[in-house]
């Protein structure tokens, strides 16, 4: 196996052989698959609705998200996205695309051509499968974000949203549990969960007057996990983690 | 029940999409399927339920939901005849949602294990069943939209129009009037309102003379305006690839 840390693609093969055990030649298939680095800035866009892409993204560093807006332009963001996601494989299969890639801050995508990928993933069973799995977690956080938008009050969809993007982070090796930097403005934060930047600003106030989130500029800190998961209605099962790395205030 | 027409309506989808082959279909068909029926509002899967199986809605309607700590119903979204109601059990062990029937529905219900074997086997109905997932996706994130930018009018009206699309699109049912059996605290469960703010809305649409809606039936009555409040655009539904 020639596959090592130096090819930005293992971070996706990290990503995907969390749900599934990858063989060293599975690795080596995906570590062989040609790839473009990317870098880009905050703000700019990796996908359009309507596009028709012929290559599918890995986010290397920083963070995106996807997005759509509505016919009197208010958007609503979909999902965060973090290293190692896929941001767009979904398009190997589905021609044209039904929302917006955006980053959220400065980093740096790995650019697969659609057509090799599809090739391996149609050929390799196994490959194909871990990806599956991975669109299927990703269905699911899209289910439980229609759930906190749908019926949850501004409050527990902020909550909510600091808790998911606290354990994906965890989960994925790339943080400490008891806090982060959201790379999100107020508005972004709005957008996410369907309120004005008003609203949330004084939701978050009111959250750390509870002594729920510490705030220092952009890092957030967490004083008591427990609280903030009841108060967000958390329970992790949606994410489908395995093998997850034991988490001394998350009894998950 | 007529074993040809439960599948007919799967493979008519599929081959919209993909060139699934006759071959397929046969072995498909051949699997050790079971068949059940549901009363209105029983539960297919509970969440936190072990899955073991893949279900394919014969007859009648079905959907996805989820409850929050306060006891309130989110509903995820519709299935109609023809499609799995749960794809997601192929690969991941646990439910992490509920699923109950609509009015009263037939279901065919195959083992996970002989799918995934048989998609392991016949890559184009690998892909015509990533497809369906895929799209499955896709109709979650534009329902995010629906309940986190769009005003209660706009919400309903995008539901009717999503359900009067499918439906067609299936071949379930021709024309404006649709028998579809829902309630309006479905219909308030699954656009994040209130019962109250529900029927108001849906008076509105009525006296505005864009829909009509009684117990079992759901006319489109200005199909042209009423997608135009929704902000429909089909796009996201993806009929072909």
């Amino acid at each position: 196996m020639n596959f090592h840390e130096s090819n930005p693609l293992h971070l996706l093969v990290r990503q995907l052989g969390a749900h599934i055990p990858l063989s060293a030649a599975d690795e080596a298939a995906i570590g062989a698959l040609p790839y473009k680095v990317r870098a880009l800035e905050a703000q700019s866009y990796t996908l359009r609705e309507g596009d028709r892409p012929d290559r599918c993204a890995v986010l290397i560093s920083g963070y995106a998200y996807r997005h759509k807006v509505t016919g009197d332009g208010s958007r609503q963001i979909l999902s965060l996205h973090i290293p190692g996601d896929a941001l767009d494989f979904q398009n190997m299969f589905l021609t044209e695309s039904d929302h917006n890639v955006q980053m959220l801050t400065r980093g740096d995508v790995a650019e697969i051509a659609r057509e090799p990928l599809e090739q391996l993933v149609l050929a390799n069973p196994r490959i194909g499968e871990a990806i599956f799995i991975a669109a299927l977690v990703e269905a699911s956080i899209f289910r439980e974000w229609t759930v906190n938008v749908g019926r949850r009050d501004a409050r527990s969809r902020i909550a909510h949203l600091l808790c998911e993007f606290s354990y994906r982070l965890f989960a994925r090796g790339l943080g400490p549990e008891e806090h982060y930097e959201l790379p999100m403005t107020q508005e972004q934060l709005a957008d996410a969960t369907g309120l004005t930047p008003v609203h949330v600003n004084r939701v978050l106030k009111s959250l750390q007057a509870d002594g729920l989130i510490q705030r220092d500029r952009r890092v957030i800190r967490f004083p008591n996990w427990e609280r903030l998961r009841d108060q967000a209605d958390f329970n992790s099962r949606y994410l489908h983690v395995k093998h997850q790395a034991s988490r001394g205030a998350n009894p998950d | 029940m007529n074993d040809l027409s439960i599948f007919d309506r799967l493979f008519r989808r599929w081959e919209r999409r993909t060139a699934v082959s006759k071959d397929d279909k046969r072995a498909l068909e051949g699997l050790p399927w079971t068949y059940r029926s549901f009363s209105r509002e029983s539960y297919l899967l509970r969440e936190g339920e072990p899955v073991s199986n893949c279900t394919l809605l014969v007859r009648g309607f079905a959907y996805r939901q989820k409850l929050v700590s306060t006891g309130a119903r989110q509903i995820i979204c519709f299935h109609i005849p023809g499609e799995f109601v749960d794809l997601q059990n192929l690969m991941l062990e646990v439910a992490d949602h509920n699923i109950q029937s609509l009015g009263s529905s037939q279901v065919a219900s195959v083992p996970r294990t002989a799918l995934l074997s048989l998609m392991s086997d016949r890559a184009e109905l690998r892909k015509a069943i990533w497809l369906d997932t895929l799209i499955d996706s896709s109709i979650f994130r534009e329902w995010v939209v629906n309940l986190g930018r769009r005003d209660a009018r706009g919400r309903i009206a995008h539901l009717l129009c999503e359900l009067a699309d499918r439906l067609e699109a299936s071949g379930v049912v021709n024309g404006a009037a649709y028998d579809f059996p829902i309630t309006q605290e479905q219909i308030a469960d699954a656009t994040g309102l209130t019962p109250v703010h529900t029927n108001r809305t849906l008076q509105a649409l009525r006296k505005d003379g864009l829909i009509s809606l009684t117990a079992s039936r759901l006319e489109i009555v200005d199909w042209d305006r009423l997608v135009e409040l929704a902000d429909f655009n089909e796009r996201y539904l993806h009929h072909s690839v």
